[in-house]
């Protein structure tokens, strides 16, 4: 039974930081406690536990652009943060851990702000039909997490830019995303701000549990677990490196020739790459393939290993691989 | 509900089967059945180290994930591949749908008779 609530409000916006602070409220959340933690991250994709991200995101374009990629611990499918939007973590041991109840705390904080909103049988929040609220859980032990998005006045345009449709030739296990319709709160309620949604929903959180949520105290944070934490969800490894095996294929006509590349990435790692082309000289194709092997998934590492090619061929290579990848 | 007799069971749930000095590892039809509807099991390499209660591979179900956590401490010999494809059979047949082969143990957690789990596990539903 819940007989403790606890609430934590961060401004740090760096999507590492702030998964690491998740992780660590959740490992360190007492028996009896319930703790809501809000949180923002800027410019962030972020994906699912087992899904790839090359085929979920625009990852160059998003890192052109500044922003960041983040693997999260729970599942389901990506989404985009920015600014305008606000995300909450219940955290609770798993006998008091209640989907339910969680979610009764968003319909009850959206009635505050005057909107009739409901959940879906995805465990999502409508409002209309429409998602502004996208839900994802993940237990460990006895230890569990229930973790969504608010979108408030989040850039949709921005979202659709990053979130991609996978590319037809990607081929990946994994999990895959599910397109929904969303909206944003400003749409249902003009003055909404995240700070009018920051107190609906601490308001909303100590009347469904009867207790009103004492601020949590800050000593009980210990620095050098989320440091470690941190590095962990910003590490190469836990992004990219997972092992969902995939593969993909390029492939583009130039006036030289056709040119067809497939690839077999594992764990963001290029283990095998057949090059094939009717070029009239395709002695390159070895070389190529050759060097692309063991190779990282990335467009600078393949660009750099299409570097020893003849001047034409490298040349619309390597755009080739820079549009592809 | 079943609890096969001739497997040992932990208290996170999952199953161990013993062949000649290497287990077998899975998760019980209780769990299956709490996890709902599985997409998706990620799991070790072969060579891999797995620490008797320590996560060694996770399981997703519709957008929650759940670490499964390893009875013993030894070395994965094997991994069941098929389950890859086709996460689905966990909820099929639980008890065959082993995740992975380990050798070389050096520790185990304590371990729990098919009767002794099944009043476990039944007085867990009731919560």
């Amino acid at each position: 039974m819940i007989t403790k609530t606890a609430f934590l409000q961060t401004s740090e916006t760096d999507p590492y930081k702030n998964l690491a602070l998740e992780e660590f409220l959740l490992m360190n959340c007492q028996p009896g406690e319930c703790i809501l933690y809000l949180w923002q991250n800027r410019n962030t994709v972020v994906i699912g536990r087992n899904q790839n991200c090359w085929k979920e995101c625009n990852v160059s374009r998003l890192e052109e652009d500044g922003g960041f990629l983040v693997r999260r611990l729970s599942g389901g499918g990506a989404v985009y943060h920015d600014m305008g939007n606000l995300n909450f973590t219940f955290l609770v041991r798993k006998e008091d851990y209640n989907v339910d109840r969680q979610m009764n705390v968003i319909i009850r904080a959206m009635e505050h702000l005057g909107i009739h909103a409901e959940k879906n049988g995805r465990n999502d929040a409508t409002i209309d039909g429409r998602k502004f609220s996208g839900n994802a859980f993940y237990e460990t032990g006895e230890h569990c997490y229930h973790h969504g998005t608010l979108l408030i006045r989040t850039d949709t345009q921005k979202m659709s830019r990053y979130l991609q449709v996978s590319p037809e030739k990607l081929k990946s296990k994994g999990v895959q995303s599910v397109r929904s319709r969303v909206a944003n709160l400003c749409e249902f309620c003009p003055d909404c701000n995240v700070e009018l949604v920051s107190r609906a929903m601490r308001q909303a959180f100590g009347e469904i549990y009867g207790i009103p949520a004492e601020d949590f105290p800050m000593k009980r944070l210990e620095k050098s677990m989320l440091e470690q934490s941190e590095e962990h969800f910003s590490s190469w490894d836990w992004k990219y490196g997972r092992s969902i095996p995939f593969q993909h294929e390029l492939s583009c006509r130039f006036p030289w020739g056709e040119v067809q590349i497939q690839l077999d990435v594992s764990g963001g790692i290029i283990r095998m790459a057949n090059v094939f082309s009717d070029s009239m000289n395709p002695d390159w194709t070895q070389t190529l393939s050759d060097a692309l092997e063991g190779q990282p998934y990335s467009q600078d590492a393949m660009c750099t290993a299409a570097g020893e090619l003849p001047g034409d061929i490298r040349e619309d290579l390597q755009l080739l691989i820079r549009e592809s990848i | 509900m079943t609890y096969p007799e001739n497997l040992k069971y932990v208290k996170s749930h999952e199953w161990v089967k013993e062949e000649g000095d290497t287990v077998l590892i899975g998760i019980t039809d209780y769990a299956q059945d709490a996890l709902g509807d599985l997409v998706f099991v990620n799991l070790p390499e072969p060579g891999d180290e797995v620490t008797a209660g320590e996560p060694f591979a996770d399981v997703e179900s519709v957008k929650a994930v759940s670490d499964v956590f390893s009875p013993v401490t030894g070395i994965v010999k094997e991994i069941n591949e098929e389950l890859l494809d086709s996460p689905e059979l966990i909820n099929q047949a639980p008890y065959d749908a082993w995740f992975v082969r380990v050798e070389q143990i050096t520790d185990e957690e304590d371990y729990m008779d098919a009767a002794a789990y099944e009043a476990f596990a039944k007085e867990e539903a009731e919560g």
